[in-house]
């Protein structure tokens, strides 16, 4: 036999008992083309474009899920940020765009359609205020839409004007929302250092340096390492990192082979694997469980940082040696409503935002899925989006942050959502303020970092 | 499998070497070209550029008589060849995995899935037949 019993048999084991899956197959498609000075033809234009290339998405992602045997979890779609071909539009007119996104998401049968975004991390255009102040409304008036704003970058600096429109418009979104346990927050997304080619919603975009259209995918597998880690028994840290380093490399390589064959059956040029551990709330499927699998006696506490930078360091190594194109924010993500073994660590008081926010220093984005008490004000939600940003941009990182004030509830309460997006504990918040910090305005300049020419 | 014009060009060095003082532009030619056709068709059990016919199937459950024959029969009804084949007993469970080419078979890999997964219902035990591209990928470089 050209392989061994036992290959065969791991690959089973890991499509079939631990969940490994390709987490999402992203079609990114340009928009630059879809502008006219009238919104209906502007809508239409949209409309055609997404369906022209998107139509045959999930059909394609499923016929190569039974060739293969291995599942697509997710099916979505990404455009070029919206304030960018739309510019000369008015907040009304961005809230009529995100409608018409939705409309061709749930035609196409997708679950999460993102691009909704605006760059601005130097500063902002007419078009791109306009479209920061339609997100409330356009997220609470649709369902499939996710947004994104890059407010913060190592060549440009931090654009602190924009981190409080954020924190306002993040403010706004739960209130409009507010039905749903302000939902609306969880799919909202700031960034520093976005990553152009990004596969994984809530953050992705299809980039200005991007072609027409591309195909960009997202690997995942937390209960696949687990189990590694878990057989490979006592060894010492360097024999760890070899053990997920392996791992790693043989899903990497499936994702990519799936990758490739979704683009050639779209025919469009493939364009890169993000190998991302990404948890979901399924059990054992968790990276806080990796964490502890590793040593720790639950996520939280000393030694969780060190853990957690082997984690993502191993799993960026692997992906580069399996893969010719990988992409930019490959690691660990650490969503704490998506992760079981993230929210218990929560309700047992052993994970809060500060050590959190640590942990986002060495894991591949940031605070993700984070539920703060409704009454946190903006300048405090702008505070812990600067601080996020300010890590990400001396260490030339992407680093983001996805927070829900949750409209009307208080620490000790949760939100729940179900499916993917799971259920977050209300974590508690320093009461200290920055407004005057915040206040000041203006932009951090660019760190020494940025340089390097 | 594909050559690259750096093998190629080696091939045509060594061809040159060989004939000597025989060589001419015209039956350098000829030598490289065949050398380079009988290349592509020699065959090898791992090509890692190509996708390959074959499938691999694996199965396994609480061991009965027949489950061999079964499968067998539903492969062979679909036209499609063994091309090899391991089975163990492991206390009372059977597992099997064998490597199945799809290349002369009318039906595509979903039929052929389809028509095994009625065979499972059937027998009770699990099926997978997933294309061998997946191992090659995350087991060979």
């Amino acid at each position: 036999m050209p392989y061994e019993f036992d290959e065969i048999l791991e690959t089973i084991r890991m499509t079939e008992v631990e969940h490994f899956d390709i987490r999402t197959v992203t079609l990114g498609i340009s928009l630059r083309d879809c502008h006219d000075r009238n919104i209906e033809v502007t809508k239409q234009k949209i409309y055609d474009k997404i369906m022209k290339y998107g139509k045959n998405h999930v059909k394609y992602a499923r016929e190569i899920e039974a060739k293969y045997g291995i599942s697509i979890a997710n099916k979505r779609i990404s455009i070029t940020p919206v304030s960018i071909p739309f510019d000369p539009f008015h907040a009304e007119e961005f809230i009529e765009i995100a409608k018409i996104l939705d409309k061709a998401a749930e035609e196409i049968g997708i679950d999460y359609l993102a691009g909704y975004s605006a760059l601005v991390q130097k500063g902002m255009t007419n078009g791109e205020r306009e479209l920061i102040q339609s997100i409330p409304y356009a997220l609470a008036s649709t369902k499939r839409v996710c947004s994104s704003v890059n407010i913060a970058s190592t060549k440009a600096g931090i654009n602190m004007d924009a981190i409080l429109m954020m924190a306002e418009a993040i403010k706004k979104t739960a209130e409009l929302t507010k039905d749903r346990d302000s939902i609306g927050c969880a799919k909202l997304v700031v960034f520093a250092n976005a990553v152009e080619d990004n596969p994984f919603v809530a953050g992705a975009f299809h980039g200005v340096s991007e072609p027409e259209v591309t195909l960009n995918v997202g690997i995942s597998g937390p209960g696949v390492v687990l189990d590694a880690i878990k057989e490979a028994g006592y060894c010492d840290t360097q024999g760890l990192a070899e053990v997920i380093k392996k791992t790693i490399f043989k899903i990497t390589r499936a994702g990519e082979l799936i990758g490739r064959k979704v683009a050639e059956k779209h025919g469009v040029p493939f364009g890169i694997v993000d190998v991302s551990l990404a948890p979901t709330p399924a059990e054992g499927d968790s990276i806080a469980d990796i964490l502890m699998a590793m040593g720790l006696e639950d996520v939280g506490g000393p030694g969780t940082t060190a853990a957690l930078a082997m984690l993502n360091d191993s799993v960026k190594k692997a992906g580069l040696m399996a893969s010719g194109v990988v992409g930019g924010m490959s690691g660990a993500f650490i969503p704490v409503s998506e992760d079981m073994g993230m929210i218990r660590a929560v309700e047992n008081g052993n994970l809060t935002i500060e050590k959190l926010e640590a942990m986002t220093a060495v894991c591949s984005v940031g605070l993700d899925m984070i539920a703060v008490p409704g009454d946190t004000t903006a300048s405090t939600i702008a505070g812990i989006i600067a601080d996020e940003a300010a890590i990400g941009v001396i260490n030339d990182k992407t680093t983001a942050v996805r927070i829900i004030p949750a409209y009307g509830k208080k620490e000790g309460e949760s939100v729940d959502y179900g499916g993917l997006l799971g259920k977050a504990p209300i974590m508690s918040v320093k009461r200290i303020s920055c407004e005057k910090f915040i206040g000041r305005g203006g932009r951090i300049p660019a760190p020494m970092r940025s340089l390097t020419n | 499998m594909k050559l690259t014009e750096d093998e190629i060009r080696k091939i045509t060095l060594s061809a040159i070497e060989e004939l000597g003082d025989k060589a001419t532009p015209d039956n350098v030619k000829t030598i490289v070209k065949k050398a380079v056709e009988s290349f592509d068709s020699s065959p090898s059990d791992i090509k890692m550029n190509e996708s390959s016919g074959r499938a691999i199937l694996t199965s396994f459950g609480i061991n009965k008589p027949g489950i061999v024959a079964s499968i067998t029969k539903a492969i062979s009804q679909c036209q499609c060849d063994i091309y090899d084949l391991s089975q163990k007993i492991m206390g009372d469970f059977f597992t099997m995995i064998m490597i199945v080419d799809l290349t002369n078979s009318p039906s595509d890999l979903k039929t052929v899935q389809e028509e095994l997964a009625k065979v499972a219902e059937e027998l009770k035990i699990k099926i997978y037949l997933q294309h061998e591209d997946v191992f090659r990928y995350m087991h060979r470089i």
